[in-house]
């Protein structure tokens, strides 16, 4: 590099760093930065090995390349969240002036409030018939189209979806053989989910007798983890496999087969997740500290895909968002710290 | 990396087209890049770190395992207090009803045990575990489920038997029989029949444990689209059927349920096999209890009319699959017994011998008599009206049985044998050499035939016989076969063989041979080459049908409600004493299939007719299991049987409490073992193909049948017919046949590889048959996957596009299989000469065919195509549904896509359909969908739409 210093100040221009005083696992951008201010809203959940966790609100301006953390808004949480999402779509009845709603999974479904000066917690979403055991939610996904849906993943082996403005289950399905890891919506009533049992399925809740599984993991049974179904391209989703370094891409239209492998991390994979903008980008982060960004080409070459851009964190990488508000920021989670970083 | 460049001409030549992308994007993200500013430029930091990387050691998991995979334990460690049980996760379940209500709570209101996923079947004894994975079928008898082994690391099918007792016994018959077929007969496994591995009793219920097969003829077939396996494929399977056949014969068993959903494909080894299954109405020769056995299109006109079978029953079943096979359609659809034998008749162009007439139960049902009963022992059957029974017409019919008989399309209309065969249409692409050859072999095989779907039992081959034919043989057909001289086989009993027709040969029952090369032939036939069975008239056969105690209403047959679920036929046997049997009452049912594209067999429950029967010495029914069936012979009562005294079977004391056959109808034969999974056309490129073959696609459904050429195939049908005296020998019409279609085929044969499909689009070569040469341009006939190619050419029209898909890459072990053809634009040239048209226009009914192009064309108009998906779904009975469903009708967002796909977008991203990439590893991986292969395993057709989630609310 020629000038080490011009480009060290770009870097920090392009990159905004938040250090937390614990691990951070999920994390989540609010939908739409509020007119009055460029500032969007980042929800931070914590990974304590203990029952109490935390949720932090961030405040992040993207003019400044600023991040505050707003303490009044932070809240417990029991059990690290699994997944943190703001409700996709502003305008929603349920969602409020100056206010955004927020969800949270671990051992069930949460609704939070998030308002100016602090956060309600509006609704406990909890399917289980015994007060005992706890199935805990791996995941869950909040349908754009449909903003009162919201579908959860659990370990119980189903899927249930919720119709969070009337507080009840519209309908649970029992999706996969094994654990359910991940859940991503399609459009309003079609769905995609992963499981232990090593396989993609879509659901169609006009059809709740059948699904179609699209991929399954080479070696029987090994879990797929994370699901990401490209919103700007429905025929396409990516999977990533657990203890894998590969990114699988998967055309709905062609089963089984993937399209694409992204091979080149050097560890496994945590985090994916496909530009907003653009249906043809995709990011990965895994535990080689890497994040990279890829660009589906046309046509692979014989070597495979290489990414085209990628950014080296202090540890391994264990979150990905990429803001559908603001598409030129990806938030990344390492450790005890939260970078966003512009592209 | 290339970047955006939407119409990239490169890039089906190179590569790995992920279709993703340019141009799709370009309404998207138009150009949208990251720019490098919190990201840098990618650079392969190479080899080094890799190294480094293969010292990294994994300390502790990544926070997305300890949130997935591991979570009940982090969970654990936050809060000690934490339970989670998997034992209370919802189940899934696989039996329907699920409501536990007989049993302790584990069976359901029909007496099945009620089966979830990860369900665990365990013989106590060997303490071997069997983890239910997912039901391949259920039936009258049960449920056949596919389970985990994890002992052996392997999937087997364990049928689950109803827990009632008489479906136990039958169960224990099938164990036994096939115990003794495996062990005693087939130790090496090399007869073509599944294998047994073990059985035991859970929950009160006999599960037996079979291996894995794949999937079955009838579904092969569907998946053709209901067009015929090529002729080597054919002498493939017939070949190792009748090795099948040959053992059951030496084993003195019966099948009695032979039918193309019984034999499944076998592609765990290779070359591919099949095997035949289903035992579950096999019964021993000298125990043939049921007179309704054997599935209608199937039966033979023995067991129609009433009349005492053999296994011979079992080669008329062989003939009727080997021409399913070659014609894609049943050769007797018969929509009832009546439409049945019309369709023998009519197409055999002769009737059943008078001795079984004279003797057959039934007779009255179906025909009358014109002449002296006593007629001459030695009276032939012929349509010169020398024989005393007519059969009876349809008014005849209605007027008897005071209702109309059902009668079914007809497909191959107002021909014989030999012109359905003749004229049935011939793949494309077929070059001239080959034409000729195939030609020839298809003389062979209406020889074959002849020899198979023989009115006369006495007369029918065995499998011995059937085996030598050339068309098995692969010899080179020169003349009409004469069988060498079945080995008599002296088991049990053995009764003095007259010969009822000296003077008839197979061909001249079939009115076939009025110039026999070989003079001395039909002495052959009549005195040496078959084991004649004496069969003395009036015998105990004729008066076991006849004498009510088996079947008062003749209409309702008297079937012993094989295919009837919940019949309310109970056999109770005493394992103990040879108390035999008492029906205490039994629906007789038969079964539904009018049409041969809608084989869902319907069951149809016919009032019960109850009966008492009170055997006499319970024989058969009481074999222990794994015991030879030889064990068992009473042979006093049985030899009777046989001798034909008739006072044996009198309503009072029918002779043989016997059970087999009887409650384990199976009416979901079809899904037998395994209906899905790695056979490989499933999900693969190719399948796909089968679906929206060009051809299907391409016919226009009021295709008209051409008079010219016809006329030829028309005029000498009849002689055929009259071929007793005609003075047209079998070898003028072999050569005039030859002739024919050779000019015929002149033209096409010049199209040669590249033009193939192309006449298909062509309104005007429209064929009401399935052509074969439709869909496989390149018909290979090394395996049978190639019947279903013709990939590329569905994509062509499918999306209009040409791509050549997979068009260099050989398939590994299927030899040539060039797409290229296919894939080209249809550029019709040869159907439309004059001559080509000609066989395509053979006389027939064209609707049953349009009837099944519509019901494809319907499919195929569809907007969203998940071609892969189609295909693996064909063989799956929720497949179509679900992909359908997912397809269509989808409002906002995935029209996108439904645009996409069917209009064939220019590249990249928006270009819908199977791409190269993936064809080519398909091609690579299409052996048959065996399980070694990665790739092809994975495409589960099951996988792909199935049952596997349930609603809980």
């Amino acid at each position: 590099m020629d000038n080490s210093t011009q480009e060290s100040r770009l870097r920090s221009e392009h990159s905004v760093t938040y250090d937390s005083p614990h691990p951070i696992y999920a994390m989540a951008f609010s939908s739409t930065p509020s007119l009055a201010s460029p500032l969007q809203r980042i929800a931070v959940g914590s990974f304590i090995e203990d029952y109490n966790n935390r949720v932090d609100i961030i405040s992040f301006n993207a003019d400044s390349s600023s991040v505050r953390h707003q303490p009044s808004l932070s809240f417990d949480h029991p059990y690290p969240p699994t997944k943190l999402m703001f409700q996709p779509n502003a305008h929603s009845s349920l969602r409020k002036s100056s206010s955004d709603l927020l969800a949270t999974s671990g051992d069930y479904l949460r609704l939070w409030e998030v308002r100016e000066n602090s956060v309600d917690a509006i609704s406990l979403l909890n399917n289980s018939k015994t007060s005992e055991f706890c199935a805990p939610l791996t995941s869950f996904d909040w349908n754009d189209i449909e903003p009162k849906r919201i579908g959860t993943s659990s370990i119980d082996t189903t899927c249930t979806i919720w119709d969070i403005e009337k507080g009840v289950v519209e309908t649970q399905l029992i999706a996969h053989d094994k654990e359910v890891y991940d859940i991503a919506w399609g459009e309003a009533r079609v769905f995609a989910s992963v499981s232990a049992d090593g396989s993609v399925r879509i659901f169609d809740l006009r059809d709740k007798e059948h699904s179609t599984i699209i991929y399954e993991s080479p070696q029987p049974d090994t879990p797929l983890l994370r699901l990401a179904w490209n919103k700007q391209d429905l025929r396409y989703m990516a999977t990533i496999l657990m203890d894998s370094n590969k990114i699988v891409i998967l055309d709905i239209r062609s089963p089984t087969m993937p399209v694409a492998e992204l091979e080149r991390h050097r560890a496994c994979v945590n985090a994916i997740a496909w530009a907003p903008q653009s249906s043809r980008h995709i990011c990965s982060a895994g535990d080689d500290s890497q994040a990279l960004i890829w660009e589906l080409p046309t046509v692979a070459g014989p070597n495979g895909i290489d990414p085209i851009s990628m950014y080296s964190a202090g540890s391994e990488i264990n979150q990905l968002q990429w803001s559908a508000a603001q598409p030129d920021w990806i938030a990344i989670a390492f450790a005890n710290k939260m970078q966003l970083l512009k592209v | 990396m290339d970047g955006v460049s939407p119409d990239n001409e490169a890039e089906q030549s190179q590569g790995r087209d992920l279709g993703v992308a340019s141009s799709s994007s370009a309404s998207t993200g138009l150009g949208w890049r990251p720019s490098q500013l919190g990201f840098t430029p990618y650079i392969w930091s190479g080899e080094t770190s890799d190294n480094s990387q293969t010292l990294r050691v994994v300390v502790r998991k990544s926070l997305l395992a300890r949130l997935t995979k591991e979570i009940v334990e982090t969970y654990q460690i936050c809060n000690p207090q934490f339970k989670y049980s998997e034992e209370l996760n919802p189940k899934r379940y696989l039996t329907s009803p699920s409501v536990g209500v007989l049993n302790d709570g584990y069976d359901n209101v029909n007496s099945d045990l009620i089966l979830t996923v990860n369900y665990v079947l365990v013989n106590l004894e060997r303490n071997r575990r069997y983890l239910v994975k997912d039901v391949l079928g259920h039936g009258t008898f049960g449920q056949v489920a596919k389970c985990w082994v994890s002992d052996t690391n392997s999937y087997v099918a364990v049928k689950i038997i109803k827990n009632q007792p008489a479906y136990y016994q039958q169960a224990l018959v099938e164990v036994s029989i096939l115990n003794t077929l495996n062990k005693k007969y087939d130790p090496e496994d090399k007869h073509h029949i599944v294998r047994i591995y073990d059985y035991f009793v859970y929950q009160r219920h006999l599960c037996i444990c079979f291996e894995l097969l794949d999937t079955n003829l009838y579904e092969l077939i569907k998946l053709n689209h209901f067009r015929g396996l090529s002729l080597s494929i054919v002498q493939l399977f017939s070949k190792q059927i009748l090795h099948g056949l040959a053992l059951l014969k030496e084993a003195g068993i019966i099948h009695c349920d032979l039918k193309p959903e019984n034999i499944l494909l076998c592609t765990s080894v290779k070359p591919a096999e099949v095997k035949i299954i289903d035992f579950g109405s096999a019964c021993m020769e000298d125990r043939t209890v049921y007179s309704y056995i054997q599935s209608r299109y199937y039966r033979s006109p023995e067991v129609l009319l009433g009349y005492q079978y053999t296994t011979a029953i079992d080669m008329w079943s062989f003939g009727c699959i080997v021409a399913e096979l070659f014609l894609g359609l049943p050769l007797f659809p018969g929509a009832s017994e009546f439409d049945l034998l019309r369709r023998m008749i009519e197409i055999l162009g002769g009737q059943p011998p008078d001795y079984v007439l004279r003797d057959a139960k039934n007779t009255n049902k179906f025909f009358k008599c014109i002449g002296s009963i006593q007629n001459g022992e030695n009276s032939e059957i012929s349509t010169n009206g020398r024989s005393s029974y007519q059969a009876l017409t349809e008014d005849e019919y209605e007027a008897r049985e005071l209702k109309k008989p059902s009668i079914g399309k007809e497909y191959f209309n107002h021909m014989n044998l030999e012109a359905i065969v003749i004229n049935y249409p011939y793949r494309k692409n077929l070059p001239k050499e080959d034409i000729l050859k195939e030609n020839q072999i298809r003389l062979a095989l209406i020889d074959f035939l002849r020899g198979l779907v023989e009115f006369d039992p006495a007369k029918r081959w065995s499998p011995f016989q059937a085996s030598r034919h050339p068309f098995v043989t692969g010899e080179p057909f020169t003349h009409p076969y004469e069988p060498p001289l079945e080995t008599p086989r002296v088991p049990v009993v053995q009764a003095v063989k007259v010969d009822h027709h000296p003077g008839g040969g197979h061909w001249f029952a079939a009115g076939l041979s009025p110039n026999v090369p070989n003079k001395s032939r039909p002495s052959l036939y009549s005195s040496l080459h078959f084991q004649m069975v004496q069969y003395p008239p009036a015998n105990s056969y004729g008066s076991v049908g006849s004498h009510g105690s088996y079947n008062d209403s003749v209409g309702l047959g008297s079937s012993y409600g094989s295919y009837g679920e919940s019949n309310n036929m109970f056999a109770y046997y005493s394992p103990v004493g040879p108390s035999g049997i008492h029906l205490l009452g039994h629906g007789s049912t038969s079964m539904l299939g009018n049409s041969p594209d809608a084989r869902r067999r319907v069951i149809q429950y016919q009032p019960g007719n109850g009966r008492g029967i009170s055997p006499s010495a319970g024989t058969f029914t009481h074999l222990p299991l794994g015991a030879s069936p030889s064990q068992f012979t009473p042979p006093s009562s049985y030899t009777q049987v046989s001798a034909s005294s008739p006072g044996h079977y009198g309503p009072t004391s029918p002779a043989r409490g016997t059970s087999h056959g009887s409650p384990l109808g199976k009416t979901s034969t079809v899904s037998q073992f395994n209906r899905r999974k790695n056979w490989g056309c499933s999900g693969s490129p190719q399948t796909q193909d089968i679906t929206f073959s060009p051809h299907w696609q391409g016919q226009c459904p009021d295709s008209s049948i051409h008079g010219e050429g016809t006329a030829q195939v028309l005029s000498s049908s009849p002689s055929y017919l009259q071929s007793n005296t005609d003075a047209a020998s079998w070898k003028l019409r072999g050569v005039g046949a030859n002739q024919k279609m050779t000019c015929l085929f002149m033209p096409s044969s010049n199209s040669n590889l590249q033009s193939t499909e192309l006449g298909h689009d062509n309104p005007e070569s429209c064929l009401s048959l399935p052509d074969p040469g439709d869909w496989d341009p390149n018909y290979s006939d090394e395996l049978l996957l190639q019947e279903d190619s013709s990939d590329g050419s569905c994509l062509a029209t499918e999306f209009g596009r040409s791509m050549n898909i997979s068009s260099t890459e050989p398939f590994v072990g299927f030899g040539r299989f060039n797409h290229a053809s296919s894939a080209s634009p249809p550029i019709s040239i040869q159907r439309q000469n004059g001559p080509v048209q000609a066989y395509s226009n053979v006389e027939m009914d064209s609707s049953p065919a349009h009837d099944v192009q519509a019901g494809y064309m319907r499919s195929m108009s569809k907007p969203f195509h998940l071609i892969p998906r189609m295909l693996q779904n064909s063989p799956n009975r929720f497949g179509l549904q679900s992909v359908q469903r997912f397809a269509h009708g989808r409002p906002t967002q995935f029209s996108d896509w439904n645009q996409i796909k069917a209009q064939a977008p220019p590249s990249g991203f928006g270009s819908g359909g199977p791409r190269s990439p993936r064809n080519s590893s398909f091609s690579n991986s299409m052996t048959w969908g065996r399980r070694v292969n990665p790739p092809v395993s994975n495409i589960p057709p099951a996988s792909c739409a199935r049952k596997d989630y349930a609603r809980i609310d």
